[in-house]
C-alpha cells in the first residue's frame, strides 16, 4: 500500500457522529467492522489495514445486488410503460447519487455541479441524435466523455478552492452552463429545447432503461472499485484532513481531479440516455438545480460515503415521492423539505447507518 | 440591418462587449459617445445619459441586494453557516408587508418593522431548535439543513399563500433628475436599505454585542475563551440576519412581484456580492452589492438581458478562481 | 336540499382538488353526489344546458349516469412556476365534470377526471401520463398546462396513441411535428399579436415596434411570430431582444427601448414581466404609443398590481367572460358559483372548451374507440365558449379559433378587436406617462 494509504489509518473522523457506534457490540463479520470510514463515526479510531477478504463486499450483499441486476433485467417483461419509466427514474437516480458520492462523498467536496453536468451531457446526446450524426450509444458515449472532459477544465481552477466556496463556485458554474446553452441559440435552439424522434416502438424504448441499467451497474462497480482501492483510501484522507493527506505526500489536487471527473462521465452519460427517453429537453429542465438536489439527498438519505447508501437512497426516494406526488402535490414539497431536515438532525449517518444500528444490515466496512 | 445577421453572432457580439467596456474605461477621460452596442442585428452609439442611467439604476437595484445580501454574510462570517433558506425569509418578509398592506391596510413603509420583528423571531425559532444543532458540522449538514428548510418554508407557502404572483403597488413612477430617471420606489427602497445597512454596520461596530459578533465571526474559540457566549452570539446573528432578509423583502415587494418562489432568485446574487465584497467583510459586501447591480444593469445594457443573468455567477466563479478571498476581504 | 346538493359537489370538488381524498374515496363520493343527480342537475342546471346547447350530447333530463365511469386523465401545473395560470384550467376540468356527471354523463356513463400536478417540469408531466395510461388506465386524456409540458406529454400520448387535446398549449413547435393525435384547442402562439400588428397597427400608421421577450419555448413563439408579422406589415423592429425568465430587472434593456423610440413596445411575456416592463417603462418614462404583452395583459392580476398603471394596455385574450359564444354566459355563472371568489380566466375557457370538444367529439363517435375520436377530432367542427369555432387542419393545428384584443380601459378589459366582438373603442396612442393622471 502506497503511502497515501497510510495515512488513512489514522484519521480524524468528523465529529458529528453518533457516539456509541464504536462501543456496540461487534457482530461477527470482523472486528475491524466498526471503524466504519464510510461512516461519520466517533472520536479518532485507527484504521487498520484491511484484511483481503474483507475490502469485498460481504456476499449476500454481491448475491443481492446480483439478483436486484438480473430482476431489474428482466422487469420489462411484466411491467407496463410506466413502472419501466419510474424504475428507469431509479437508475438514474442511482447514477446521478453514486457518482456524487465519488466526488462529495469519499473527498468531501460538496458539488452543487451535478445539474450542470447533468444538463451538458443531456444537451451533448439530445444535439448528436438530434442531428443523426452517430448511433445514439454513441451520443450517450460522446456525452459522458465530453462531460468528464469539462469537469477536467474546470476541475484545476475549482479544486483548489475549499469547503463553502468550492459549493458555490460549482453551484455557479452550474447556473452558468444553463445560460449559456439557453443563449447560444444557434446550436442548441435555446429555450425553445430540442426535439428527438419518438420512439414508438417498445424495445426501442426499452434500450434507454437497459442503457440506463447498464450505467447504474457500472457506477456502482467504479464506485465499489474506488471505494476499496487505495485511491478511494486516499481520497478520505482528503476528505478528513487535506493538509496533513498533502503534507504525507499525497497529490492531493491530481487525486481530487481524477475523482472528479471520474463522478462527472455518469450524469453526462445519464443526461443523455434520460434526454432520449423523455424526447423533449430544455435549459430550465435539464439544468434546474434540483438535479443536483436530488444527487445530494439522495446520498445523505442512503447514507454518503457508501456503497449501497446511494442506491438505498434511490429507491427509497424515489418510489416513496412518486407516492407521496400523487396524494398530494402541495404536501410533497413540505414532506420533502421535512425529510431533509430531520435526515440531516436526526439521522446523519443516513439509513444504513441506522439499518446497521437496528441490526438490520451487517456491519461491513463497506456498504 | 435584418435581424438575420445576428446568425453566428457569438464571436461578434462578444466583440462589441470588449468595444463597450473598452469604451466604458477609456470614458473616464473622455465623453462616452464612442461606445457602440448592440442588439441582436442593430448597432447604434451609446449615449452618455443611457450609460449613465444605467448605471443608476444597477446601483438602485443594488442597494437592495446589499440589504439581503448582508444578512447572509453576517450569518456566514459568525458561523460558516450558509443559509440557503435566506431566500425564504426574505419571502417571508415580503408577503408580510403584502398581506399587511392588502387586508390590514397599512401602508407598506410602516409595515416594514412588523415584518422585521416577525422574522426575528423566527430567525430566533430556526437558530435555537434547528441550525444551532448543525454548528460544528461538516459543511453539508448545514448546506443540506437550510435547503431542507428553504423547500419546507416554499411548500408551506405554497399552501397558504398560492402561487399567484402578489405585488403592493406603491410609489410608481420616478423623480427626473438632469433628465435621469429616478425610480421612486427603487429610490426608496434604496434609502431604507442604506440606512438600516449603516445602522447595522454602527450596531456591529459600536455596542457591546456588535463587538461579540464581530469578534465570533473572526475567530469562534478565542472569543469563547474570552468570555463571549457564542451561543447567545449565534441566536442573536441569525435572528438580525432574518430580520435584514425580512427588509430586503419587505422593500422588493414595492418593487417587483413576488411569490412564494422569488427566494431562490436572489440566492446566486447574494452569493456573488459576498464573495465580491469578501466572507465577513460588511463594507465590502455593500459595495460589492452595488457593483453587481451596476454590473448587471452594465452587461444588459452593452449585450443583452438574457446574458447579463450569468452575471453574478461568472463574477462568482472569476473572483473565486483568481482571488479566492475576496476583492475587500481578508484572507481567512 | 338543492343547495346542499350544490353544497356536496362543490365540497367534492374543493377536497379532491385539496388532494384530501383517495381515489377510492373520490369514486364513492362521486357516486353518492351522482345519485342525487336531477337535484344537482337542476342546480349546475343553468351551466349544463347552456353548454349542452352547443354540444350535441344528452340534454338536461337525460337520466342520470351509469355503468363504470370513463376516466379521464390530465396534469395540469397547480404549483411550481405555471402554478398559477394551471389551477384555472383544473377548475374548468372540474366544472365540467361536476356538469356531466349532473346531467347524464358521457355515453350515458358518469365522467371521472383523475388530474395530477406536473409542477411545471416537463418530465414530471411526461411520467405523470405515463401513469395516468397505464396504471389508472384512462379512457381519455386532455392536455397539460403550458407549452413546454404540452411537447414531452404529447411523445407519449402520441405513441400510446390516444388523441391529445392540448387544452394549454399554444407553441406551433407541436403541430411541426407531423403528430397524429395532437390537436390545438386556440389559437397558435405565433398568431397571439396578429391582429395588433396586422390590422391596428397599420391602421393608426405605426411603422416601429421594438419585441423584447423571455427566453422559454411560449414567449419564444409568440414573438417569433410578431417578428414575422411585423415584417408583413412592414414594421421596423428596432429593438429584438431577450430576457431571461424571472428576470427582475428589465432597464437596461429598456432604456435601449426609449432610446430608439417606437412606435410599439410589445412584450412575450408573463404576467409578472409584463407587470415589471410596465413599471418600469414608466419610471424610465419609455413612451411608445402603445403597449402589448402575449400573457398577463389579459389576466386580472395585471391591474391589481399596477393600478391605473396598466391603463392602455392591450393583449392579446383567447377568451373573455363576456363574449357572446354558445353557452358561455352559462359558464360563466356556474364557474363562479362552483368556485366562490374565482373569477374565470381565459385558461379556464381553454380548459372548459378543450373537455366540451373532447365531448363532442366522443358522443359523435359513439365510443370510446381511439382512431374514430381521432377521425372526429380532425373533421369536426363545433362553437364552444371559445371565440370562432373548433376546427383544426390535418396536422391538428387549431385554424377556427379567434384571438381576441382587449385593451385595459379605466381598469376595465375591453375588447377592441376583433370587430364582431368589439365591445368599445380603442384608445391610441397612449398618452406619454407624464401627461397620465
Amino acid at each position: 500500500m502506497s503511502a497515501g494509504g497510510d495515512i488513512a489509518r489514522t484519521r480524524v473522523a468528523p465529529p458529528r457522529a453518533p457516539s456509541g457506534v464504536v462501543e456496540e457490540t461487534l457482530p461477527a463479520v470482523g472486528r475491524e467492522d466498526a471503524a466504519d470510514p464510510g461512516m461519520p463515526s466517533g472520536a479518532t479510531q485507527t484504521v487498520k489495514p484491511l484484511p483481503a477478504w474483507e475490502r469485498h463486499l460481504p456476499k449476500v450483499y454481491v448475491v443481492l445486488l446480483a439478483l436486484a441486476v438480473l430482476g431489474l433485467a428482466f422487469f420489462p417483461s411484466v411491467a407496463n410503460d410506466y413502472s419501466v419509466t419510474l424504475a428507469l427514474t431509479v437508475l438514474l437516480t442511482v447514477c446521478l447519487a453514486s457518482s456524487w458520492n465519488i466526488i462529495s462523498g469519499f473527498s468531501g467536496y460538496v458539488s452543487f455541479g451535478h445539474a450542470g453536468f447533468f444538463g451538458i451531457g443531456a444537451y451533448t446526446g439530445a444535439l448528436l441524435i438530434y442531428h443523426d450524426t452517430v448511433p445514439w450509444i454513441l451520443a450517450v458515449l460522446a456525452a459522458g466523455v465530453g462531460t468528464a472532459l469539462v469537469a477536467l477544465l474546470i476541475g484545476y481552477p475549482t479544486l483548489r478552492l475549499r469547503g463553502p466556496y468550492f459549493a458555490i463556485t460549482m453551484l455557479g458554474l452550474s447556473e452558468l452552463a444553463r445560460i449559456v446553452v439557453t443563449a447560444w441559440d444557434s446550436l442548441t435552439f435555446g429555450g425553445s429545447g430540442v426535439y428527438l424522434p419518438i420512439l414508438y416502438e417498445r424495445s426501442e424504448r426499452l434500450t434507454n432503461y437497459y442503457a440506463m441499467l447498464i450505467l447504474a451497474v457500472l457506477v456502482v462497480l467504479v464506485s465499489y472499485t474506488v471505494g476499496t482501492s487505495a485511491f478511494g483510501l486516499r481520497l478520505l484522507a482528503i476528505r478528513d484532513d487535506e493538509g496533513a493527506a498533502q503534507a504525507m505526500g499525497v497529490n492531493t489536487t491530481g487525486h481530487k481531479i481524477a475523482a472528479f471527473t471520474l463522478s462527472s462521465f455518469f450524469p453526462g452519460a445519464a443526461g443523455a440516455i434520460y434526454a432520449r427517453h423523455n424526447g423533449y429537453i430544455d435549459p430550465p429542465t435539464f439544468f434546474a438545480v434540483i438535479w443536483s438536489i436530488r444527487a445530494i439527498s439522495t446520498s445523505i438519505l442512503g447514507g454518503q460515503g457508501t456503497i449501497l447508501g446511494p442506491i438505498i437512497g434511490a429507491v427509497v426516494l424515489t418510489l416513496v415521492s412518486e407516492q407521496v406526488w400523487a396524494l398530494d402535490p402541495n404536501a410533497y414539497q413540505i414532506i420533502f423539505g421535512a425529510l431533509i431536515v430531520l435526515v440531516v438532525l436526526f439521522m446523519p449517518g443516513g439509513l444504513i447507518a441506522l439499518g446497521q444500528r437496528w441490526g438490520w444490515l451487517l456491519r461491513s466496512r463497506r456498504l | 440591418m435584418g435581424g438575420s445577421e445576428a446568425r453566428g453572432w457569438l464571436p461578434r457580439r462578444f466583440y462589441s462587449v470588449d468595444a463597450g467596456l473598452i469604451g466604458l474605461a477609456s470614458g473616464v477621460r473622455r465623453p462616452l459617445t464612442g461606445v457602440w452596442r448592440l442588439t441582436p442585428g442593430v448597432y447604434r452609439q451609446a449615449s452618455d445619459m443611457d450609460v449613465l442611467q444605467v448605471v443608476i439604476s444597477g446601483l438602485l437595484l443594488g442597494g437592495v441586494y446589499a440589504l439581503f445580501a448582508a444578512g447572509l454574510n453576517t450569518i456566514f462570517g459568525v458561523m460558516r453557516v450558509i443559509n440557503l433558506g435566506h431566500g425564504e425569509l426574505m419571502m417571508l418578509g415580503a408577503y408580510t408587508t403584502y398581506y399587511l398592506y392588502a387586508e390590514g391596510g397599512l401602508n407598506p413603509l410602516l409595515t416594514i418593522p412588523i415584518a422585521a420583528a416577525a422574522m426575528f423571531g423566527a430567525g430566533l425559532v430556526m437558530q435555537r431548535f434547528l441550525v444551532e444543532r448543525v454548528i460544528g458540522q461538516p459543511l453539508l449538514s448545514s448546506l443540506l439543513l437550510t435547503f431542507g428548510l428553504s423547500t419546507l418554508l416554499q411548500g408551506l407557502a405554497l399552501n397558504r399563500f398560492t402561487a399567484d404572483f402578489r405585488s403592493v403597488p406603491y410609489l410608481s413612477g420616478s423623480i427626473d433628475l438632469f433628465g435621469l430617471a429616478l425610480s421612486r420606489s427603487r429610490l426608496v427602497a434604496f434609502g431604507i436599505a442604506l440606512a438600516v445597512t449603516g445602522v447595522t454596520y454602527y450596531f456591529l461596530r459600536s455596542s457591546r454585542f456588535g463587538k461579540a459578533i464581530r469578534a465570533t465571526s473572526q475567530q469562534a474559540d478565542v472569543a469563547q475563551v474570552c468570555g463571549i457566549d457564542v451561543r447567545r452570539v449565534r441566536l442573536a446573528t441569525f435572528a438580525l440576519g432574518a430580520a435584514l432578509a425580512a427588509i430586503a423583502g419587505s422593500l422588493v415587494a414595492m418593487i417587483f412581484s413576488i411569490s412564494p418562489e422569488m427566494g431562490r432568485m436572489f440566492l446566486g446574487k447574494a452569493f456573488a456580492i459576498i464573495v465580491l465584497g469578501g466572507l465577513g467583510s460588511f463594507v465590502g459586501a455593500f459595495l460589492g452589492a452595488l457593483m453587481l447591480g451596476v454590473a448587471e444593469t452594465l452587461a444588459a445594457y452593452f449585450t443583452t438581458t438574457q446574458l447579463a443573468e450569468g452575471v453574478p455567477y461568472a463574477v462568482l466563479v472569476l473572483v473565486l478562481t483568481l482571488r479566492p478571498s475576496g476583492f475587500f476581504g481578508v484572507r481567512e | 336540499m338543492k343547495s346542499r346538493n350544490a353544497d356536496s359537489v362543490r365540497q367534492l370538488t374543493a377536497e379532491v382538488m385539496a388532494g384530501k381524498l383517495s381515489r377510492r374515496e373520490i369514486l364513492q363520493r362521486a357516486a353518492a353526489v351522482g345519485l342525487s343527480v336531477p337535484l344537482a342537475a337542476a342546480l349546475l342546471g343553468a351551466g349544463a344546458a347552456g353548454a349542452q346547447e352547443a354540444t350535441p350530447s344528452g340534454t338536461p333530463t337525460a337520466p342520470p349516469p351509469s355503468g363504470p365511469p370513463i376516466k379521464i386523465g390530465a396534469s395540469v401545473s397547480t404549483t411550481g412556476s405555471n402554478g398559477r395560470t394551471g389551477l384555472y384550467q383544473q377548475e374548468a376540468f372540474r366544472l365540467w365534470e361536476a356538469q356531466k356527471n349532473a346531467s347524464g354523463g358521457l355515453l350515458g356513463r358518469p365522467v371521472q377526471f383523475i388530474i395530477y400536478d406536473d409542477q411545471s417540469d416537463p418530465t414530471t408531466g411526461a411520467r405523470l401520463y405515463e401513469r395516468l395510461l397505464n396504471e389508472d388506465k384512462v379512457d381519455l386524456v386532455l392536455g397539460p398546462y403550458s407549452s413546454s409540458v404540452t411537447q414531452a406529454v404529447a411523445q407519449v400520448t402520441e405513441r400510446a396513441p390516444l388523441p391529445l387535446l392540448a387544452a394549454g398549449a399554444s407553441a406551433s413547435d407541436i403541430w411541426k411535428r407531423n403528430y397524429r393525435y395532437v390537436f390545438g384547442v386556440y389559437s397558435i402562439a405565433e398568431d397571439y399579436f396578429k391582429s395588433i400588428l396586422l390590422d391596428i397597427a397599420p391602421a393608426q400608421g405605426y411603422k416601429t415596434a421594438a419585441i423584447i421577450y423571455e427566453d422559454t419555448l411560449f414567449p419564444t413563439a409568440t414573438a417569433q411570430g410578431a417578428i414575422a408579422h411585423c415584417e408583413t406589415a412592414g414594421i421596423q423592429v428596432v429593438v429584438n431582444e431577450k430576457y431571461p425568465a424571472k428576470a427582475t430587472d428589465v432597464s437596461s434593456v429598456l432604456t435601449k427601448v426609449r432610446d430608439a423610440n417606437p412606435d410599439m413596445l410589445i412584450g412575450g411575456s408573463y404576467l409578472p414581466d409584463a407587470v415589471l416592463i410596465t413599471r418600469q417603462s414608466k419610471e424610465l418614462g419609455v413612451n411608445p404609443k402603445l403597449f402589448a404583452f402575449s400573457v398577463g395583459a389579459a389576466q386580472p392580476d395585471f391591474a391589481e398590481a399596477l393600478g391605473a398603471d396598466a391603463n392602455y394596455v392591450l393583449g392579446p385574450s383567447m377568451w373573455e367572460p363576456e363574449i357572446d359564444t354558445a353557452g358561455n354566459q352559462a359558464f360563466v355563472e356556474a364557474y363562479r358559483a362552483m368556485f366562490p371568489g374565482r373569477e374565470p380566466d381565459y385558461h379556464s375557457a381553454t380548459g372548459y372548451s378543450a373537455a366540451q370538444v373532447l365531448e363532442a367529439a366522443v358522443t359523435a363517435a359513439g365510443s370510446l374507440d381511439r382512431e374514430a375520436i381521432r377521425e372526429q377530432l380532425l373533421s369536426l367542427q363545433m362553437e364552444t365558449v371559445l371565440p370562432g369555432k373548433y376546427q383544426v387542419n390535418e396536422q391538428g393545428q387549431m385554424i377556427g379559433h379567434i384571438p381576441l384584443t382587449i385593451q385595459w380601459q379605466n381598469l376595465a378589459r375591453v375588447i377592441v378587436a376583433p370587430e364582431q366582438f368589439a365591445a368599445g373603442d380603442l384608445i391610441l396612442p397612449t398618452p406619454p406617462w407624464n401627461q397620465r393622471g
